[in-house]
């Protein structure tokens, strides 16, 4: 199943060549979860903080339904 | 290091050795100590008894990296508690290196209007500005540079200030010389026009070097400090790319992104005034994403917003604003929030008190939300002094007043950040009981909140929420205190980092600084603070959230605060 995958912040420089601003389509199969997502995505577990699903905040374990829309955030600091 | 206390009831001026009780203190505990001291807890913000007080950071001045910030503080009119507002641009390093540590102004000169100059000798004189009344800041600032020269750091206020508003701000030059950086809140503009003060001209050409009985260690230590901002992802990469602006699509995931005079935590137009967004547009239109705002500075996080011909609108367009001009009154137009944004700067109003009075005004029906043009008629009105315009320019409770409308997110009576307390519980503590009535950036407790996909505590719940307040809000009274910029806390994040910290602190007052001392200093600034507020009258029933964030569920994650009264009284336990 495809998911579509959009990296913010400055993780879309993790992706060799050009990042399509509409995110990446990724094939993943069935059952798989946020965590999982990550690995296949190839970035450091430690540069994702913050993921959501269908613009609902997800938790590592959390299931990725077919094609769901994914955001991968980076931890924030400041105020 | 000297104080220069400028009275303006008999327009004299007195330079005097710092006295031994602030000797090693900077920034907030200056401010907050000198006001704590020596203002009526019960006198008129807008009287002669108030004091404004302007004081660089600790730190500022020597060789540390993003330590231009300065601290003005005073009586606030819009909370009628004690207030420090941060502000960075040229003026703190321009004064730490006249030697002064900081500038007071005292008693009040109501009929006349005046330009307080320092020469690069640091002798200094009032310059009668009259004729400068209800000018704007940026014509203001162009005026002076061709009077005085390029040189000059300028501190000033525009027509908000003049007029004594309560949101209006204190507009300082930055490094290209523009008035857009903002000591934005608690009114104290209002301060300085009641002072009858329109400008502050410091000298560039200041010689001093900083007193630091130990330079060598100072230097190795703020070296490591200087590595550990730029190795780090967020100070080194992601805030020079996109700017504070970079929170929005975070804290929109988190349903945290007042929206609508909050009345939903996610705005279905936040993708179109994201930090991505923005930075894509500007780039495409030859604007600046990555700009040097202040002295100091290795992170460049502002920016410069261009309009489509390429032309300058504003500089630098913050995530604060973002928010107080887009999704607090549900406008997806990044045009029209730049405008905003400049317009504010140029009449000298905070973005944010201006952007949520703006939303209840919306709220009421007075005008549709997501009205842009409507927005900035708004903002017009209060340089032309109308009734409306008032209102605007004297902050949300004005608003709530004038329309009769009881959903005011304020607390003290100013306005909340750009967090919303139900779903960043920790957020909902520092609103209510900082001193400085709702406020972020006294105890920003976010990335506890969000990190390690969902938290490593549970935004949504009260449990831990008050101990991780109270803990950034005694850390964040010392970082305003040292004058280190909040986006370079990344240097002091680690354990190593701190002791940096501890090492120059030592290093530059030739005294022990050590395990608690940092936690010490924080604590001693709030306490001043809250024994300042305490003798204006304040009490815990005033650290509590409007009802409206208990009793409205806010979507999507249908939350509520969930910290009790008791809890929130038992923040400062110290
Ligand atoms: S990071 Fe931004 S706010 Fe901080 S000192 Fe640099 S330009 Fe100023």
């Amino acid at each position: 199943m495809y998911v579509r995958l959009k990296l913010l912040g400055t993780l879309s420089s993790c992706y060799p060549g050009h990042y399509p601003p509409a995110g990446l389509n990724i094939e993943i199969a069935a059952g798989a979860t946020v965590a999982d997502l990550v690995e296949r995505s190839g970035i450091a577990q430690e540069r994702v903080a913050i993921v959501t699903i269908n613009g609902v905040l997800a938790k590592a374990g959390d299931r990725v339904p077919e094609n769901a829309v994914v955001k991968f955030m980076q931890p924030v600091t400041g105020g | 290091m000297r104080f220069l206390r400028v009275n303006m009831t008999d327009q004299t001026i007195r330079s005097e050795e710092v006295a031994e009780a602030y000797k090693t203190l900077g920034g907030r505990a200056l401010t907050s100590i000198m006001v704590q001291s020596e203002v009526p807890a019960t006198s008129d913000p807008l009287g002669p008894e108030n004091k404004l007080v302007f004081a660089p950071g600790y730190f500022t001045g020597t060789t540390l990296v993003n330590t231009g910030r300065l601290s003005v503080g005073a009586k606030s009119p819009l909370t009628g508690g004690i207030k420090e507002s941060n502000v960075g641009g040229t003026v703190a390093f321009s004064l730490a290196r006249l030697g002064i540590a900081a500038v007071v102004i005292e008693g009040q000169c109501a009929d006349t209007s005046f330009f307080l100059h320092i020469e690069a000798d640091g002798s200094a004189g009032l310059v009668e500005a009259d004729h400068y009344q209800g000018m704007r800041t940026y014509a203001l600032v162009e005026q002076l540079r061709q009077i005085y020269g390029d040189k000059k750091s300028i501190t000033c206020i525009g027509p908000a200030g003049d007029m004594q508003l309560l949101s209006a701000s204190i507009q300082s030059t930055d490094l290209d010389g523009r008035p857009c950086r903002a000591a934005g809140r608690g009114g104290l503009g209002a301060v300085m026009g009641a002072k009858g003060l329109k400008a502050l001209i410091i000298d560039q050409g200041g010689k001093t070097a900083a007193e630091i009985a130990d330079s060598e260690s100072f230097k190795t230590a703020a070296r490591s400090y200087a590595k550990a901002v730029k190795e780090d992802e967020f100070s080194g990469q992601i805030l020079p790319e996109l700017g504070t602006a970079a929170l929005v699509e975070p804290i929109n995931a988190a349903g945290a992104f007042p929206t609508r005079n909050a009345r939903v935590g996610q705005f279905e137009g936040a993708e179109k005034i994201s930090g991505e967004a923005m930075a894509e547009l500007i780039k495409s239109r030859g604007g600046r994403t990555t700009h040097k705002g202040c002295s100091q500075c290795i992170i460049d996080c502002s920016n410069v917003f261009v309009d489509k011909k390429g032309d300058y609108v504003t500089s630098s367009l913050e995530y604060e604003t973002i928010w107080s001009m887009g999704g607090m009154i549900g406008n997806d137009d990044l045009d029209s929030i730049a405008r905003l944004d400049f317009l504010c700067d140029d009449i000298g109003l905070d973005t944010m008190n201006t952007g949520v009075a703006i939303g209840i005004a919306m709220d009421a029906g007075y005008r549709s939300f997501g009205d842009g043009t409507a927005a900035i008629a708004l903002v017009e009105e209060v340089a032309t002094g109308s009734e409306i315009g008032r209102a605007i320019g004297n902050g949300p409770v004005a608003v709530g007043k004038y329309f009769n409308h009881d959903r005011v997110p304020t607390v003290k009576g100013q306005s909340i950040a750009a967090y919303d307390p139900r779903a960043l519980q920790g957020m909902a503590v520092t609103y209510a009981t900082t001193p400085m009535g709702a406020d972020h950036t006294a105890g920003w407790v976010v990335a506890q909140n969000l990190e390690a996909f969902g938290g490593t505590i549970n935004p949504h719940k009260a449990e831990g929420q008050v101990e991780l307040s109270r803990d950034s809000q005694i850390h964040m009274a010392a970082v305003d205190s040292v004058g280190i910029c909040d986006f370079a806390q990344s240097g002091l994040a680690s354990e190593e980092g701190m002791a940096n910290v501890h090492t120059m602190y030592a290093a530059k007052s030739g005294l022990s600084f050590a395990g608690d001392d940092w936690r010490e200093l924080g604590v001693k600034v709030l306490k001043a603070e809250r024994a300042f507020n305490r003798g204006a009258g304040f009490t815990a029933k005033d650290d509590r959230l409007p009802s409206m964030f208990y009793t409205e569920p806010l979507p999507p994650y249908n939350v509520v605060v969930q910290v009790s009264d008791e809890e929130m009284a038992s923040t400062f336990d110290f």
